[in-house]
């Protein structure tokens, strides 16, 4: 009864920080270590798998519903997904979310920790070369397969450009920074998303998110998973895999969802749904295994288990069927909690979209802009939000792609620093 | 409304903050988890509220630059630094200054490198890195040997050592599991996790603990392993000359200051801190919580860790500064610059 009350108590805390925009998994076990010493250690593993589960579900109803992030890694969602919304579909396309990424969670939640400690040769076919030419494959993905690839690549290469702002790996000495400090860490995500993503939205959103015909929409919703069950679970799989590698990083996942599901709709949100809970739960393949943290949440995880005494990456846990069990407890669990309190909480939740726009703009703004302002909380962070907010809506007006361009801003280090290794090791 | 009140509630609690404690890094960063677990048993003993204020940037440096030129003057203000801080003290511009501080403790540890066992290490494959500079010096000289000009073992260092750039902690673990690379770096609690599991690695060398005389002893964990004791082993002579102390300046300011507390000098608050981090390291409930959570390093606290700093000052001459920098930019491509 009590594990019971702490996976609910862990899926009430993912919807928290789900809901909020801007938090996800990451920035929400971060709070967690002023009180996760509390708990029996095991318990606390199950928790904190029950926050990671449920904030992956739970951040795509702010996506779906605001047009706004509730997490980096559900920007992807909102490209379909708020469009969606707006021409009344919002409950439908939230049903299909929560329901393909309950599918996944639980299909790669259960693959993954049952069968986590035979895992290990897996990862370590994957060398360099591999991570490189699987982020080139996804780079081509993205141009090819969309609307206008001209701009689709402009795009990407722009995104390309602005990650490569900060250090050069190479020198170790500042780069593009325009001789500004601020800029020598790099451009902040968050801040980025928010500019190309939300605060474009806000400006030019001209009418509420309508909302009709809810509990036949949440039944529509589980309709269309069902009609694209190849799709949903295409989503889980590149999910999957970019999960288990360590190099290619959380957000990616979604975005290659994205680029090779069909652009427009809700097969597009299914496909992206499924992938990101999938890469939650394969992400902790390396991270468990190795020690390598599988996606940017993944390296707190393993600080919180230090922290309560589980020493992830060694032998001692490879051991300890209980850790694992409490795992797949948390995580498997948290995700069935999390789809019944989506479907439950559904037409409640839904309410804030009859509040008229111009009420709850103000303060949804207010909330992007703290949200983007708590990496260093000086007015240079206003300026970069500014920056990027005028990108977001240049990129919109003139139809460029906004995907791409954040696409190629989250690789962009990772495909300079795989060309560096590559050209050392192998060349 | 609620955001607003939390936020007000966030801003009132710093504001009401007995000590605010500054970390040069992102939250959920390492110095910043070290950060989180000692600030909450030394609110134990303070029996006040400690905040901590993330002040990240490029390599580590913008955090301790503002609290140098900004936050120590206000004696509430505690600067946490780490190894890479020390080693960019070297060979960066930048404002902060040790010798400006009150040291309210100090963590030392040892690194210790390992390499695969059926590698014949030609060339050595090695994660490239700031943090990695002094790991480069040693397996330069063991390479090497004694008694070149840097000029020489530039030359031999290019010859022998791939040195791979753009690879974080995880990357660099797994590529050395994989093979990729035959040579890697870890703390002792690293060290242990990632690295003496594998049955197909051995030790390679370890730098050796820091005394407060100013030499570095063998490593009771390691035995035999020391840098030096293998240089003498394989070459017959003890090293010597400007680039083992320019080897010896480096290595010392990252691992001697793996992890350190500082004030300003004279901060009258110094006290109270130092007796809080006191009881922490001596109260086994306390010491083992941090130790379980970061590994076993050597605390220095108080005076112990102000005479620390002043002996790691004495490294700083002018022949290893030149020496530090000019094989930083011609062999590691490290655009270090000569403060001196």
């Amino acid at each position: 009864m009590l594990e019971i009350g702490i996976i609910l108590a862990g899926t009430l805390y993912g919807l928290i920080i789900g809901l909020a925009p801007g938090i996800g998994a990451t920035t929400g076990l971060i709070f967690l270590f002023s009180f996760i010493s509390y708990f029996d250690p095991y318990n606390a593993v199950m928790f904190c798998m029950a926050i990671v589960a449920a904030s992956t579900t739970f951040d795509t109803i702010t996506s779906i519903m605001l047009g706004i992030p509730g997490a980096n890694s559900s920007a992807a969602t909102i490209v379909n997904g708020f469009p969606l919304a707006v021409k009344g579909r919002a409950i439908s396309t939230i049903s299909a979310a929560v329901t393909t990424s309950t599918i996944n969670g639980l299909i790669w939640g259960g693959l993954t920790f049952i069968f986590l400690p035979y895992y290990t040769n897996i990862v370590l076919y994957f060398g360099i070369p591999h991570l490189w030419g699987l982020t080139i494959f996804a780079f081509t993905l993205v141009i090819f397969i969309s609307k206008d690839w001209k701009k689709s690549a402009i795009s990407l290469m722009l995104g390309i450009l602005l990650g490569l702002v900060g250090v050069d790996p190479n020198t170790n000495v500042d780069r593009f920074t325009l001789g500004w400090d601020y800029l020598a860490d790099g451009i902040q995500l968050l801040p980025l998303v928010a500019g190309l993503f939300a605060i474009p939205e806000l400006i030019q959103r001209t009418k509420n998110v309508r909302v009709v015909k809810e509990y036949k929409q949440i039944a529509l919703g589980i309709r269309y998973v069902i009609q694209n069950k190849l799709l949903a679970l295409q989503g889980g799989v590149v999910g999957a895999i970019v999960g288990i590698l360590p190099g290619i990083g959380g957000a990616a996942a979604d975005w290659i969802a994205y680029s090779i599901a069909p652009k427009h709709g809700v097969k597009n949100v299914i496909a992206i749904e499924g992938a990101n809970n999938s890469q939650k739960a394969t992400s902790m393949i390396p991270t468990v295994l190795f020690g390598i943290p599988g996606a940017p949440f993944a390296a707190i995880l393993i600080g919180l288990f230090s922290y309560i005494n589980f020493e992830v990456g060694t032998i001692d846990l490879l051991e300890d069927i209980r850790f694992f069990d409490h795992m797949l407890y948390g995580f498997m669990a948290g995700s069935v909690f999390a789809c019944i309190i989506c479907f439950s909480l559904m037409s409640n939740i839904i309410h804030i979209t009859r509040i008229p726009y111009k009420y709850y703009a103000p303060l949804i703004f207010s909330i992007i802009v703290f949200a983007c302002v708590q990496y260093t909380g000086g007015w240079e962070d206003y300026i970069i939000l500014f920056i990027f907010s005028l990108l977001g809506i240049c990129v919109k007006k003139y139809n460029f792609n906004a995907p791409a361009l954040l696409f190629g801003f989250i690789l962009s280090e990772r495909i300079e620093a795989l060309t560096i290794q590559m050209v050392a090791l192998y060349l | 409304m609620k955001y607003f009140i939390l936020s007000l509630l966030l801003v009132s609690s710093i504001a009401s903050a007995d000590f605010t404690f500054i970390v040069p890094q992102k939250p959920g960063a390492g110095t910043s988890q070290w950060t989180e677990i000692v600030v909450r048993e030394m609110q134990k003993y303070l029996d006040e509220k400690i905040i901590i204020k993330h002040i990240p940037g490029a390599r580590d440096i913008p955090g301790f630059n503002s609290f140098h030129e900004k936050y120590m003057h206000d004696d509430t203000y505690v600067m946490v630094s780490h190894g890479g801080n020390g080693v960019s003290f070297l060979q960066e511009e930048v404002t902060y200054d040790y010798s400006a501080y009150d040291s309210i403790g100090l963590m030392n540890l040892n690194i210790i490198a390992g390499k695969l066992k059926h590698s014949d290490m030609n060339p050595v494959k090695f994660a490239a890195g700031s943090g990695m500079v002094p790991e480069a010096y040693a397996m330069t000289m063991l390479i090497c040997g004694p008694n070149k000009t840097t000029d020489q073992y530039i030359k031999c260092f290019k010859d022998n050592v791939v040195w791979v750039k753009g690879m974080s902690g995880g990357e660099r673990r797994l590529a050395f599991r994989r093979g990729e690379l035959n040579g890697t770096r870890e703390n002792p609690a690293a060290y242990k996790k990632h690295v003496e599991p594998n049955d197909k690695v051995e030790l390679w060398f370890h730098h050796g603990i820091l005394q407060p005389d100013g030499s570095h002893t063998d490593d009771p964990n390691y035995l035999g392993y020391q840098f030096e004791l293998l240089f003498k082993e394989k070459w017959g002579v003890l090293p010597s000359g400007q680039f083992y102390n320019a080897y010896k300046l480096v290595k010392s300011f990252r691992d001697g200051l793996q992890k350190a507390i500082w004030v300003r000098a004279g901060n009258p608050n110094a006290i109270v801190l130092r007796e809080a981090l006191h009881k922490v390291a001596t109260n086994p409930e306390s010491i083992s919580a941090i130790e379980k959570a970061v590994g076993k390093y050597e605390w220095i606290i108080g005076d112990d860790g102000n005479n620390r700093r002043d002996l790691l000052m004495t490294f700083i001459s002018k022949d290893a500064m030149e020496v530090l920098v000019y094989f930083n930019r011609e062999a590691l491509g490290l655009a270090s610059v000569n403060k001196l």
